[in-house]
């Protein structure tokens, strides 16, 4: 097993591991925004800049995506790194002054404000780490969204900008996405989720007891046909929300305990 | 031409053939090559062909006398061109009237129309051939040896000239590892623009353990100002396939992509008929020349993203998807299309493959310098007497390029830069003229071979336009996938939009050089990379234009709007009264025999009056 020294710390990782895997096992933290250990790795957003020792020079790469195959020795808090890391955050800050998660981040990183101007905003506060479209794609196979554009125009969008088909409701963009861009919006009355900024709306189930939504329609047929399940307990389940079925449940172990008393001492 | 189901079945079957057309080919005969490289077609020679063919028909003489068409002969400043044998007699700028007259004089006289020869501008010398030229004779053509000459449609011409005895070779008495060594051991380097040794890279594709193995050509050519690629693809495609077909046996591939840019619908189409008609004998499909070894090539077109010239990116666009670069911490040669092993060359570097071959390894490391070997095709264009396509070998000096092919800069102009590399090179200074056309000396003076564009120029340029239109260039083509190159170039271009709109704020240079340095070292892939050359070099040896546009608001080169005055000189002036009807804003005043004055505060800087002035007399100061 190859020997990574991160800021002098050893530690042992299995091969092709990356830097990332290493430096968690060390105990370094390294900031990210594109990783998410459920989709595949692209290295877009450049914040996890590292540098490798390679001898006789030395390089900059991304933490996420270098693959250990051998003994490496890298530095994270090494002044060139860390003014990469940092740079590539000022540049993010320019183009999503707004977004809170990317301020924490940035706080968190060392890096007070940003010298320079707004002058890209294709999107307002995405900063195009894709993990929107890749988690719609590799893990939902839905697909609904994906990059369009180039270069600063580049935006994350439903084809042709219009409120998209296939989109399920699940709400798993806005769950992955690291600088809080993607909400989910729940329209009670009209019993529909909205995923903003994409537009796109799905109908909601909505608990049979109480009337609080649940969750989208389609993301229950997509659990159905993938999951290996009892189809009719499932269908029961879903009728109603998590809160409803956790007093029924209660109210059914209730019962089931009481009554086993009263049975008891009706035979006592 | 080669008869109807001819198949060569064995490398010897080849040889015969070439001697064949060899011994059919009457020395006496007659030719008339009109060139159709995309330059010359602009101007109309597909219509000059065509006006020849007919001439041919016509004359009913019973000598035997042939017009084809051939590819581009790099001179296309002074296009179309005609080449008429015995004689290798050279016209340049010919037009449809000239056609008759060349016919009548020259193919059947024997006599040469000296209207239609080269002068050479500064002793008045007329050339008869082209070797007499000096554009072509600083020249060493190796890879463009049959651009000019053969039929770029007809296989058998480039049979005839020596085509595929390369691949034949290979076939009959090489084994791969041989051929690797071969390449290895001529030294010849990536001219795509990385100048990776490509021996090194085909044996790390055959030691990679998985297949199938894949070969692709990289013709997507898409520097501003560059066209070698496009000449090559158009004037020899079979040296490109013969190269591929070669790199197929040594890294033990048999399937081969050929990725050429759509808006070159000439290279596509004399591809393919390459590529249909090199089937067709054999020399490409099962079981090549009965050696067992099977191999065939498929085109794709690119849809003009520049960003697909890089080698991952082209990948993902040949994959079918969004051409976007990808880490490359495992190399393509491990993992490429597809996750095979894959190996990516450019055209350019694939056709200078047959030739050692048959000339060997030893040949080609004679020429060129000690770490750059061989010959590097030119684009030269810009402020140059003589603009077109050269090949020189490595380790000729800029100047030579500059002066003695491209002639030097045009109206008595001042030489000021060459810029080299495409829009990711440099701006190179006179003072540095006389360094040597090498991989390494390119990347110490702060520019690249890149893939060969250069270009000149003069006084009147303005550098920081100059670093503005290339950072302009590439933020347009960035893919946008990485942070500091989509993000990084939109803050580098609009200090520049500042500072040329006479906006600049002082500390904007250093601020540009931080962003450089963040563009040097973080980008995904090596667009990125080298974005912030064309600022870096400018910055390096042209600081004072810098300096001038923020600290004294004012355009040494005098090509940015406001940060220059029209004034009228009043010696110069004739008071002929034209400027002062011109102008737009009624800036001028005067009257007759009174010299004209611009009134500063009116002038709104149109430069109506520089334009129309019969005596030069309104100046830029």
């Amino acid at each position: 097993m190859p020997t990574v020294t991160i800021d002098g710390c050893k530690v042992e990782v299995d091969r092709d591991a990356t830097v990332l895997d290493a430096a968690k096992k060390a105990g370094v933290w390294i900031p990210t925004l594109c990783y998410h250990s459920s989709v595949s790795i692209t290295g877009a957003c450049r914040i996890c800049m590292v540098e490798l020792d390679r001898g006789d020079w030395r390089q900059l790469i991304t933490a996420c995506n270098y693959p250990v195959r051998q003994d490496i020795v890298v530095y994270v808090s090494s002044e060139r790194a860390r003014k990469a890391r940092c740079g590539i955050m000022e540049l993010l800050l320019a183009r999503s002054p707004e977004s809170e998660e990317l301020k924490a981040l940035a706080e968190q990183m060392g890096v007070k404000g940003t010298p320079y101007p707004t002058v890209t905003e294709s999107q307002r506060n995405c900063i195009l780490c894709g993990l929107c479209v890749q988690v719609c794609e590799e893990i939902i196979g839905q697909a609904a969204i994906s990059f369009a554009g180039r270069g600063v125009d580049k935006t994350v969008a439903s084809p042709f900008r219009q409120a998209s088909e296939d989109c399920i409701g699940c709400g798993a963009c806005a769950a992955v996405c690291p600088v809080g861009t993607i909400k989910v919006r729940v329209h009670k009355d009209e019993r529909e989720v909205e995923i903003s900024p994409f537009k796109s709306r799905a109908k909601l189930l909505v608990c049979k007891n109480c009337g609080a939504p649940t969750v989208s329609i389609e993301v229950a047929e997509q659990a159905l046909s993938r999951l290996d399940i009892d189809i009719e307990e499932f269908r029961q389940l879903m009728q109603f929300c998590p809160k409803c079925r956790r007093s029924q449940a209660a109210a059914c172990l209730k019962s089931a305990v009481f009554d086993k008393k009263k049975n008891e001492c009706a035979a006592g | 031409m080669i008869a109807a189901n001819t198949k060569f079945t064995s490398p010897a079957d080849l040889e015969s053939f070439v001697k064949t057309l060899h011994s059919s080919e009457d020395k006496t005969s007659r030719s008339v090559r009109v060139c159709i490289g995309t330059g010359c077609a602009a101007k109309g020679s597909r219509r000059l062909y065509e006006l020849f063919v007919e001439a041919v028909k016509q004359s009913g003489q019973d000598i035997r006398i042939e017009a084809k068409h051939v590819g581009c002969h790099g001179f296309c400043e002074r296009g179309p061109i005609v080449v008429i044998q015995p004689g290798d007699i050279f016209y340049q700028s010919v037009e449809e009237p000239d056609v008759p007259e060349i016919f009548r004089e020259t193919v059947l006289g024997g006599r040469v129309i000296k209207r239609l020869l080269y002068e050479d501008p500064s002793t008045g010398k007329k050339a008869k051939r082209a070797d007499q030229i000096p554009f072509y004779n600083v020249q060493q053509r190796i890879v463009l040896a049959n651009n000019g000459i053969i039929d770029p449609t007809e296989i058998s011409d480039y049979i005839a000239k020596g085509g595929y005895a390369g691949l034949a070779k290979v076939l009959a008495s090489m084994t791969a590892d041989e051929v690797i060594d071969e390449i290895t051991r001529s030294g010849l380097r990536g001219r795509g623009g990385g100048g990776f040794p490509t021996g090194l890279k085909w044996r790390a594709a055959k030691d990679a353990e998985e297949s199938p193995k894949y070969v692709v050509a990289n013709g997507d050519e898409g520097d501003p100002g560059a066209f070698m690629d496009r000449s090559l693809m158009e004037g020899s495609p079979s040296s490109v396939i013969e190269g591929l077909t070669i790199a197929a046996y040594a890294i033990g591939s048999s399937q081969g992509y050929i990725y050429v840019r759509n808006e070159y619908p000439f290279a596509v189409k004399h591809l393919s008929m390459a590529i249909d008609a090199a089937r067709d004998v054999g020399l490409l499909g099962q079981d090549i020349l009965s050696s067992g070894f099977s191999f065939d090539v498929r085109i794709n077109r690119g849809a003009g993203a520049f960003v697909c010239g890089e080698e991952t990116g082209l990948m993902a666009s040949l994959e079918g998807f969004t051409g976007e670069p990808r880490p490359k911490y495992i190399l393509p040669v491990e993992k490429g299309l597809w996750g095979k092993p894959s190996v990516i060359n450019n055209v350019e570097t694939l056709a200078n493959v047959p030739a050692i071959i048959v000339k060997g390894a030893n040949w080609f490391a004679s020429l060129g310098t000690e770490k750059s070997k061989g010959t590097k095709i030119f684009s030269l264009v810009g402020k140059v007497k003589n603009t077109g396509l050269v090949e020189v070998p490595m380790g000729i000096s800029l100047r030579r390029i500059v002066d003695e092919i491209g002639g030097g800069v045009p109206d008595g102009k001042q030489f000021k830069a060459v810029q080299t590399g495409g829009p990711s090179g440099g701006c190179i200074p006179a003072e540095h003229l006389d360094a040597r056309v090498d991989f390494d000396e390119l990347t110490k003076l702060g520019s690249m071979m890149g893939s060969g564009g250069m270009i000149v120029m003069d006084e009147d340029t303005c550098m920081v336009r100059v670093a503005k239109y290339f950072t302009n260039f590439l933020q347009k083509e960035s893919c946008g996938k990485c942070t500091p190159c989509r993000e990084g170039l939109a803050q580098m271009l609009y200090i520049l939009d500042r500072i040329t709109d006479g906006e600049g704020q002082v500390g904007d240079v250093e601020r540009l050089g931080v962003l450089a340095e963040l563009l040097e070292d973080t980008p995904l892939c090596a667009l990125g990379r080298t974005a912030a050359n064309p600022v870096l070099s400018t910055m390096r040896y042209f600081r004072d234009e810098y300096d001038a546009h923020i600290l004294q608001r004012r355009c040494p080169a005098k090509e940015c709007r406001g940060l220059f005055r029209y004034e009228i000189d009043a010696e110069a002036c004739k008071a002929c009264g034209i400027c002062l009807k011109e102008c737009p804003v009624d800036a001028i005043t005067g009257e007759k025999k009174v010299p004209h004055v611009i009134d500063q505060d009116k002038c709104t800087l149109c430069g109506t009056c520089w334009d129309k002035c019969p005596f030069t007399a309104v100046k830029k100061v």
